[in-house]
């Protein structure tokens, strides 16, 4: 049996008489693969949210390993190993793409900045470049460390994001819609990544369509006006008549 | 008409320097910052005080002066400006004025309210061409170049500063890195406050002081944020200079008119400038 890496023990998150989620009990198992479904404005962005520090529940609680986190500031869960990407792409276009890995990498990297020199450590260190660079090609992207991210194209954007989220040796994944507005080329591109980093750690994926995910989680939820309505293996929710009525005749018409 | 000109920089060039941290702070935190016309006094009392009062010579009294600042805006930024992060606008101004109220207070109870000369600590001035320039105004000039090139330095080739611009791109995404933002926040705050105190300096030999200069100040320095694009550190300083030399061309043809002027062009500015989302 596999351990439980993440756990939302009845969250609860409400904006202004708004219930964005309601009651959600939710656990992700040490290295499985997950998703949750779920129309716009189902409330998984904000689920995302509260298991990533960017808010905390009204109601309920989170557990990390075991540990309560539901109040601990975003940036150390990420220090703890919950690392997430953004639905809309969160790279930092007024810099370079080495740039934006650099940024990543400086947390762990405690000896790149001795407190001595710390005001006016240079963020160019010859071995902080090297690792970066090396990050970057293993997504096969170490010849664009000099252009500007904004003229990346948005796929590129997201491959940068998932290189970025992985240097920050995740042990639990989020990844919120990482499919939304690629091609069906970067589409491709992006799922084999995800396949291949399958079980190295825990994923969760969210995504507005069904479809994309069926191939790549072992387990799949469906949320729906802030609610988990059935959860269980692809295929059986895609049959469920419950995920049909409230979800179906929204899917595939994207 | 070189001569305004050369004024226009030299209060262009004080205009960047105060403005700085203000844009900083509300690009970077979505913070108004009113007491940062405090510190501004601050800088200027301080300078006064150890000059006047203690014989100190311009120089060592400016660095006092910094450094006397920095204390305030460590509190200031702990206790105040902290606080507020993610909270509305409006608590952000009724706050932070309210230090810069207290502030008033104190100056007006230690210094009492009337306007304090300071004299030009150069006091040389310098023939070109056919127009005397006072030495004073060049140093100006000068430092606020070096400022100016420091920080863009500062700001491409360090940890810190990569970490500040992202923060100003994206907050949420800099704190999904792991990086703990509000502490080189807290930081920067320091940096633009202590530039502010300099500024506090640099302008009092050319005005004079009353306890209401914070204020006075900051309304300019608002004008050239808003003007140069908030948190927009180019911006700022391209604003910074064209409003000081709109400031000197205009007090040159009608004194009254010089700061009206800055507005006329702040609101011409968010007029043509295409509303961002
Ligand atoms: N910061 C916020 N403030 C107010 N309402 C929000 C906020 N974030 C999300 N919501 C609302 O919560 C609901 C769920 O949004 P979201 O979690 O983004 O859905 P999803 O990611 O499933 O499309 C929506 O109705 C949205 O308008
Ligand atoms: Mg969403």
């Amino acid at each position: 049996m596999a351990d439980t890496i993440l756990l939302a023990k009845g969250v609860t998150k409400r904006f202004d008489g708004l219930t964005a989620v309601h009651n959600v009990t939710y656990e992700v198992k040490a290295g499985e693969t997950a998703g949750i479904i779920g129309p716009n404005g189902a409330g998984k962005s904000t689920f995302f949210n509260l298991l990533t520090g960017f808010f905390i529940p009204d109601e309920g609680q989170i557990f990390y390993l075991g540990e309560e986190i539901t109040r601990t500031p975003s940036y150390e869960r990420v220090n703890r190993g919950i690392v997430r990407t953004f639905q809309l792409v969160s790279v930092f276009d007024t810099m370079t793409v080495l740039e934006n890995m650099m940024l990543s990498r400086i947390r762990q990297g405690r000896d790149y900045r001795s407190k001595r020199r710390f005001f006016f450590k240079s963020v160019y260190h010859p071995d902080l470049v090297d690792e970066c660079l090396q990050a970057l090609d293993t997504l096969g992207i170490a010849d664009k460390a000099d252009i500007k991210t904004s003229d990346l194209s948005y796929g590129e954007k997201r491959e940068l994001e998932i290189v970025i989220a992985l240097s920050l040796n995740p042990k639990v994944l989020l990844l919120d819609e990482p499919f939304a507005g690629l091609s069906p080329i970067e589409i491709g591109h992006i799922s084999r990544v995800v396949q291949q980093l399958s079980g190295k750690f825990a994923i969760l994926i969210v995504e507005h369509k069904i479809s994309k995910l069926v191939e790549l989680v072992e387990r799949l939820c469906v949320l729906n006006e802030g609610t988990l309505v059935c959860s269980g293996t692809p295929g059986k929710v895609i049959c469920d008549p419950q995920v049909r009525e409230c979800y179906w005749g929204k899917e595939e018409t994207a | 008409m070189l001569q305004t000109i050369f004024y226009g920089l030299t209060i262009g060039g004080i205009l960047y320097i105060i403005s700085i941290g203000l844009s900083l702070t509300f690009g970077a935190m979505g913070i108004v910052n009113f007491s940062h016309g405090l510190i501004y006094a601050i800088g200027a009392y301080t300078i006064y005080a150890v000059m006047a009062k203690m014989g100190i010579n311009f120089i060592l009294g400016a660095v006092i002066a910094v450094l006397v600042s920095i204390p305030f805006s460590y509190i200031i930024e702990k206790y105040v400006i902290r606080r507020l992060y993610g909270e509305s606008i409006d608590y952000a101004i009724i706050a932070t004025y309210a230090v810069l109220l207290i502030g008033v207070d104190a100056i007006k109870w230690i210094w009492g309210a009337s306007p304090l000369p300071i004299s030009d600590p150069v006091g040389i001035s310098i023939q070109f061409l056919t127009m005397e320039m006072p030495l004073y105004r060049l140093i100006i000039i000068g430092l606020t170049l070096l400022i100016l090139i420091g920080l863009s330095l500062f700001f491409k080739k360090t940890i810190i500063g990569k970490i500040i611009i992202a923060g100003l791109g994206d907050r949420e995404a800099v704190r999904g890195l792991g990086i703990r933002l509000d502490k080189y926040f807290a930081i920067i705050f320091i940096l633009g406050s202590a530039l502010a105190a300099l500024g506090g300096v640099l302008y009092s030999p050319i005005s004079t002081l009353h306890p209401y200069m914070g204020f006075h100040i900051l309304i300019l320095c608002f004008a050239v944020v808003i003007v140069g694009g908030m948190g927009n550190l180019r911006g700022t300083a391209i604003a910074a200079f064209s409003l000081g030399l709109v400031m000197a061309i205009t007090g040159r043809i009608w004194g009254p008119a010089a700061e009206a002027m800055v507005y006329v062009v702040m609101a011409f500015v968010l007029m043509i400038r295409p509303i961002e989302t």
